[in-house]
């Protein structure tokens, strides 16, 4: 009798468990990981992939969102092999991925159909490698200029600058100092590469060599670098976020802080919540030694290989990507979408604060470089912040940086 | 027929202990095993595992790894200001409270309260502080004195870390300093008066000598604990050890390799030189400290 109780329980559990099984034969479950920068966007997407399980009654798709330290989290569980079977990646994390083959080759499951050439090319590009597409574009943002209206009139400034002697001038008027305390820089600044790489590149300078290894502190590089530094240290008028006590640049946008600032499209839809008193324009980032130039980030949807539903996994990116799919959700305007036909159909390319975001896709920088760009990252990051607060001049900071970022990708490959 | 029970019983022992044992090896023995073996290896996690044998590669390249040698300069800068402060502080505090004051249960409680607080939670906390429109300039800028950037400039960055460290865990080391004091026969103080010894000798002379064994429990735990510094360091920084690698410490170091780059062989290499470090340390404090009876 003593022994009867429990096995009678295993054996119910077993029942239990095979029931469970028999129920869904035929359904699948897919998972779906990526980040939201705020709820409505959540919103949005659970409403395409309602959609998309009422049209595919077979398939369930479970979304889960990993907001900080998204990289590892996603790393570790590729290891795990128990990662998700779509994920969203930036292009910048893609070559590393690409290149240990954690990536399911899309190409064999692409129609023609599904318009690949609708794409903006220098999104697709991102996540293509000899040809072979490991990822679709899912939306894109540039930098532009953000500028505070009403600091602008106030300071007399007719329009925004249009080059950065203009933006330099300008930012010098619209920094006011109270009882010797600044309450109101020209410019905020981000130092971090993400953000300058195309300061880099403005006079012919280049991040990384074809070897991918760091080659950023050359003459050329230099010379875009020095214009921020010189900023911040001789003229004055540029701010950090710390420095002005905020947690991120566009706050300290929002907050008045700084009157003027390089961000991107994701920065609308928070200033408008939660500044709904501040008004704000945008423009194209000023020309740099006569050159248009900016700073393009994307991200796209990609297919763990590992996956054991890839139909469904495919049949779900494809759902997010087509015309219809995008649409659905590329209005609520955190990033702008990838499909050159949605992004004219949506008037983003008329509308006054996303045009300057459009037209910066054309002659942006694409956020990325080989799968050595976190090293490079780091090292920059930490060189150029000493010398913005000038502990070593420029030249000698960036020379450190890429002999650091060099001699580790030596060694570790 | 005394053998087979003697058998019996160890059997039965070790029935007993088995899930311990398992728990432990699994968890704790193995773990330290992959990782000593490991670290010799060159590993490949991510697509394709691999594992290729490196020799003594990943211990050559800690010695020229420019930040390795900045991450153990801060840590150790970081241990040498953080145990002692935290120790004669816990010290100071919980003299005070065992005097004989008014509301001293309030006070204890209250001191202790930063303890039980999530480390992370209490950085957030800070870290609205050390804003430069923060609590801490506004209160400095009041009484005349400079104000810093506590978050972003180099300079000030760890020293921010260490405040908010000592701050912490000095209230732990309190309680246990306040538990010993309780210990100390009060005869022993009524002798010393009749003898003519005032309260400052009777401090040095009683009180100290009779800590001696907890304070090496404090530094002991105080050093392993705060060689071991990331939590705080990785949400001041936000995961890059910056301004200008000033807040990089050796854990955040292995976090950034295993993880950022999942270099898990140098990580691992990485590991062993911290482990190596806090031995010596706890080594050369033991021989300063010389465990003597007391009796």
């Amino acid at each position: 009798m003593r022994k009867l109780i429990p096995t009678s329980i295993a054996i119910g559990l077993l029942l239990f468990t095979v029931g469970c099984r028999s129920n869904n034969t035929n359904q699948v479950e897919i998972t779906l990981s990526g980040w939201q920068s705020n709820p409505n966007e959540g919103k949005l997407l659970d409403k395409v992939i309602r959609e998309f399980e009422a049209k595919n009654p077979t398939i369930k798709v479970k979304r889960e969102v990993i907001n900080s330290q998204y990289m590892d989290v996603i790393r570790t569980r590729l290891i795990g092999e128990v990662a998700p079977d779509v994920f969203y990646l930036e292009a910048f994390e893609a070559p590393t991925l690409i290149k240990y083959g954690v990536l399911e080759p899309l190409n064999s499951y692409i129609k023609p159909e599904f318009k690949l050439n609708d794409f903006e090319p220098n999104l697709l590009n991102a996540f293509k490698q000899n040809g072979t597409v490991y990822g679709i574009p899912k939306d894109f943002s540039t930098l532009a200029l953000f500028y505070n209206a009403t600091a602008l009139k106030n300071a007399g400034i007719a329009q925004p600058p249009r080059t950065w002697e203009e933006l330099r001038a300008a930012a010098k008027k619209l920094t006011i100092a109270q009882n010797g305390k600044i309450t109101q820089y020209g410019m905020g600044v981000v130092p971090e590469l993400p953000r300058q790489t195309f300061m880099i590149k403005a006079f012919g300078g280049q991040l990384v060599d074809q070897n991918n290894y760091a080659a950023f502190a050359s003459p050329n590089g230099l010379e875009g670098l020095q214009l921020v530094v010189d900023q911040y240290r001789r003229d004055r008028t540029a701010a950090q976020a710390s420095d002005v006590g905020a947690n991120s640049n566009s706050e300290a946008f929002g907050q008045g802080r700084v009157a003027m600032t390089l961000d991107g499209a994701w920065a609308i839809p928070y200033l408008k919540e939660t500044f709904p008193k501040l008004k704000f324009q945008t423009a194209e980032v000023p020309k740099i030694n006569n050159q248009k130039g900016t700073m393009l980030y994307t991200v796209a949807y990609v297919m763990n290989r590992q996956s054991k539903q890839k139909d469904a996994a495919w049949k779900l990116i494809q759902f997010l990507t087509d015309e219809t799919g995008m649409k659905t959700w590329a209005n609520q305007g955190v990033a702008l979408p990838s499909r050159r036909s949605i992004l004219a159909g949506l008037n983003y390319d008329r509308n006054p604060i996303y045009s300057p975001f459009v037209t910066g896709a054309k002659y942006g920088t694409i956020w990325q470089a080989g799968e050595t760009l976190p090293t490079i990252t780091t090292s920059f990051d930490n060189q150029f912040v000493s010398a913005m607060l000038g502990q070593q001049p420029l030249p000698e900071a960036m020379k450190r940086a890429q002999n650091t970022a060099n001699r580790e990708i030596y060694l570790s490959r | 027929m005394i053998s087979k029970q003697k058998t019996r019983e160890a059997l039965s022992g070790y029935a007993f202990m088995t899930p311990a044992m398992i728990i432990l090896g699994v968890f704790l023995l193995l773990p330290i095993i992959c990782a000593i073996v490991l670290s010799f290896y060159r590993v490949q996690l991510l697509g394709e595992v691999d594992f290729r044998f490196a020799g003594l590669r990943n211990f050559v390249r800690i010695r020229d790894d420019e930040r390795v040698w900045i991450a153990l300069k801060n840590t150790i800068q970081y241990v040498l200001i953080v145990v002692p402060s935290q120790t004669i502080l816990a010290l100071l505090l919980a003299l005070l409270l065992n005097a004989k004051i008014r509301g001293r249960s309030w006070f204890r409680v209250a001191f202790f309260l930063p303890t039980v607080t999530s480390s992370a939670v209490l950085t957030l906390i800070f870290m609205w502080i050390y804003n430069s429109n923060g609590l801490l300039n506004n209160f400095l800028s009041f009484l005349g004195l400079p104000t810093y950037n506590w978050l972003g400039d180099p300079e000030v960055a760890l020293k921010g870390i260490m405040i908010m460290n000592i701050w912490a865990t000095a209230p732990l080391f309190m309680v246990i300093y306040l538990a010993a004091l309780q210990d100390i026969p009060e005869s022993l103080y009524e002798a010393a008066s009749i003898d003519g010894a005032t309260t400052w000798e009777k401090f040095w002379c009683i009180t100290l000598p009779f800590l001696k064994p907890v304070t090496f429990f404090v530094i002991t735990i105080g050093i392993i604990g705060t060689f071991q510094l990331f939590d705080q360091s990785y949400i001041f920084s936000n995961g890059t050890g910056g301004p200008d690698n000033s807040t990089l410490t050796i854990v955040l170091l292995i976090y950034q390799y295993a993880f950022n780059r999942l270099d898990m062989g140098y990580a691992l290499a990485l590991t062993l030189i911290l482990a190596l470090t806090i031995m010596i340390a706890t080594l050369i404090q033991r021989y300063f400290f010389k465990e003597e009876s007391l009796d």
